[in-house]
């Protein structure tokens, strides 16, 4: 294959609109991760990102906007999240568990319902090479809103992951942060939901935060490495899933599979590497 | 509308006679996964089994083995990452799964095979045949003897580990048996419910019949009577409504769930709950 060969997918509109549309949004999946891998909450990703299924189903029957829909199950399921795990006994991850497989099951059962209005295929492996002008607008308004967001808020965002009680103790309202950080990752979930599909936007929302956790200790540095890990792969798994029909979500998320083992090995203080060469020092001293 | 049309045809019987022995299967892990704290481990190894279903069919072994090697691949990765970094469990298990699975759409994309994703991912319970029938037997039964033979050792690796170890149990052998059994089970569950609900029924009976009593045993007989009504209602009603049956099913669970929790709440379910404390003084 030569360098003519490797151009073919750049020659085409709807590759160049995917390419930059993945690049954007897995650069806000990126700088999101960064804050989730902080706070713990890597199995929210998952369940929000399946949570948002039911409404992105209802909002495709009755012609509303996904985000609308998406944002109102999303935000209901983390609310019952909530409600549940004070009032009983069970551990966190159980009740994560029930209520986004219960939300999640609600969705099929409506794309079961009602088959020729709702594309299920679109849903759960998303379908950015195809994407409408509706939805790219949408997506566009979600990115933006983040983003604004994120800059105006990281830091008290920051402090509320890393360290809840000294937040409250310097008067921030952590509940407020709290939603907000759900807001933040709902609205996330169906963006990416359009470009990668409801089963692999956890990884948008996990691997590029933890691949930056691995390269370094402070947080300003983990956002540019998870941002930008997350831009490159995105953009380039986009590129790539022209060789594997189509397949974008799966192109990206092995991207960001390899460059985590990559970073797991070679990472300069925490990789496999680096630790060798630590104990072997101290094994000689 | 007659409510027992549904047992008239022998598929549906088949699909109901399935789909509560998965169901039941997946109860009585379930319980051990709530008191472990694992309850999120059912969702990571039935995603990552897609890789070892689709380099299984490539290679022309059986799939049962490429998606069991799979599963035990996505757990024991997951342990040796997290032993490795400083991510935290949930964090590793996370980038493990995805990684799995994206492998797989992506090898699923590129391999032309007869395989149907579809099922794979939502199951396709109607379509049972007697081949799958059987399969399902020879795993399902093996499995749950095994868990319920050794219950005892599982529930004292799930309640405390540190105990298990000090009474000299083999914990690790205990460890890795609990994660091979688990794999298997998601394996034939996979045929009736696919990877995404399969989850689900790995969750919310133990989830259920922990808010119902604090007596093992009686947790596992509650968590597996819950999942075969779910089962057979969830059918029924899936035939009624021209539903999806395994999204049906799932539903009845969670409702269930939901129920008890809301009996809980109220207090209605003090005498049982209570049942097993030896001493509450209060």
């Amino acid at each position: 294959m030569d360098w003519n060969d490797m151009l073919i997918p750049l020659h085409y509109d709807y590759m160049i609109k995917a390419i930059w549309v993945c690049a954007l949004i897995g650069g806000v999946c990126g700088l999101l991760s960064a804050f989730v891998t902080l706070k713990g909450w890597s199995m929210m990703g998952d369940a929000l990102s399946h949570a948002v299924v039911p409404g992105v189903a209802i909002a495709y029957l009755l012609g509303l906007p996904l985000v609308l829909g998406s944002f109102v199950s999303g935000m209901l399921a983390a609310w019952a999240m909530g409600v549940i795990k004070t009032r009983s006994k069970l551990r966190e991850d159980a009740v994560l568990g029930i209520v986004f497989t219960a939300f999640f099951a609600l969705g099929l059962l409506l794309i079961s319902l009602y088959p020729a209005r709702v594309d299920l295929k679109s849903i759960v492996f998303g379908n950015v090479l195809a994407i409408s002008d509706q939805d790219l607008r949408q997506l566009l308004f979600i990115s933006g809103a983040v983003l604004i967001m994120l800059a105006m808020k990281w830091r008290d965002l920051l402090l509320f992951c890393f360290d809840a009680q000294q937040a409250r103790a310097i008067g921030l309202r952590v509940e407020w942060m709290h939603a907000l950080l759900l807001m933040l990752l709902s609205a996330t979930a169906v963006a990416a939901l359009i470009t990668v599909g409801a089963l692999l936007v956890v990884a948008m929302l996990i691997t590029p935060g933890a691949t930056a956790y691995l390269f370094t200790d402070r947080f300003s540095r983990m956002l540019g490495i998870s941002a930008t890990i997350g831009v490159v792969t995105a953009g380039l798994g986009a590129y790539a899933s022209y060789y594997a029909n189509g397949s974008t979500g799966g192109c990206i998320v092995t991207l960001q599979t390899i460059v985590f083992l990559i970073a797991l090995v070679v990472a300069p203080k925490h990789g496999l590497l680096a630790r060798r060469r630590r104990e072997r020092k101290e094994v000689q001293s | 509308m007659n409510w027992w049309e549904p047992f008239e045809y022998p598929f549906l019987r088949d699909a109901m006679m399935i789909g509560s022995l998965i169901g039941v299967l997946c109860a009585v892990l379930s319980c051990f996964l709530v008191l472990r704290g694992w309850s999120l481990m059912g969702d990571a190894v039935s995603h990552s089994l897609l890789p070892g279903i689709v380099l299984a069919y490539l290679v022309g072994a059986p799939l049962l083995i490429g998606a069991f090697l799979a599963g035990l691949l996505c757990a024991v990765g997951t342990g040796w990452v997290k032993n490795i970094s400083r991510l935290k469990e949930d964090t590793a298990m996370g980038v493990v799964f995805t990684g799995l699975f994206a492998m797989g759409l992506v090898l699923f994309s590129k391999v032309p095979s007869d395989l149907h994703l579809d099922h794979i991912l939502f199951g396709n319970l109607l379509g049972i045949g007697p081949a799958e029938i059987r399969e399902v037997m020879w795993v399902a039964f093996p499995v749950l003897a095994v868990l319920l033979l050794k219950r005892r050792d599982f529930l004292l690796l799930c309640f405390d580990p540190a105990q298990a170890r000090v009474m000299a149990l083999p914990v690790r052998l205990l460890h890795y048996g609990l994660l091979a059994l688990l794999s298997l089970a998601i394996v034939v569950s996979l045929k009736a419910v696919g990877i995404i609900l399969v989850t689900a029924m790995l969750i919310t009976p133990g989830a259920t019949a922990f808010l119902w009593t604090n007596r093992f045993d009686r947790m596992l007989l509650i968590s597996s009577l819950s999942a075969v009504i779910s089962t057979i209602l969830g059918v029924m009603i899936s035939y009624h409504a021209d539903a999806s049956p395994a999204a049906c099913i799932v539903l009845f669970q969670a409702a269930l769930f939901a129920l008890s929790w809301i009996m809980v709440g109220r207090g209605w379910l003090k005498c049982f709950v209570r049942t097993g404390e030896k001493s509450t003084p209060r």
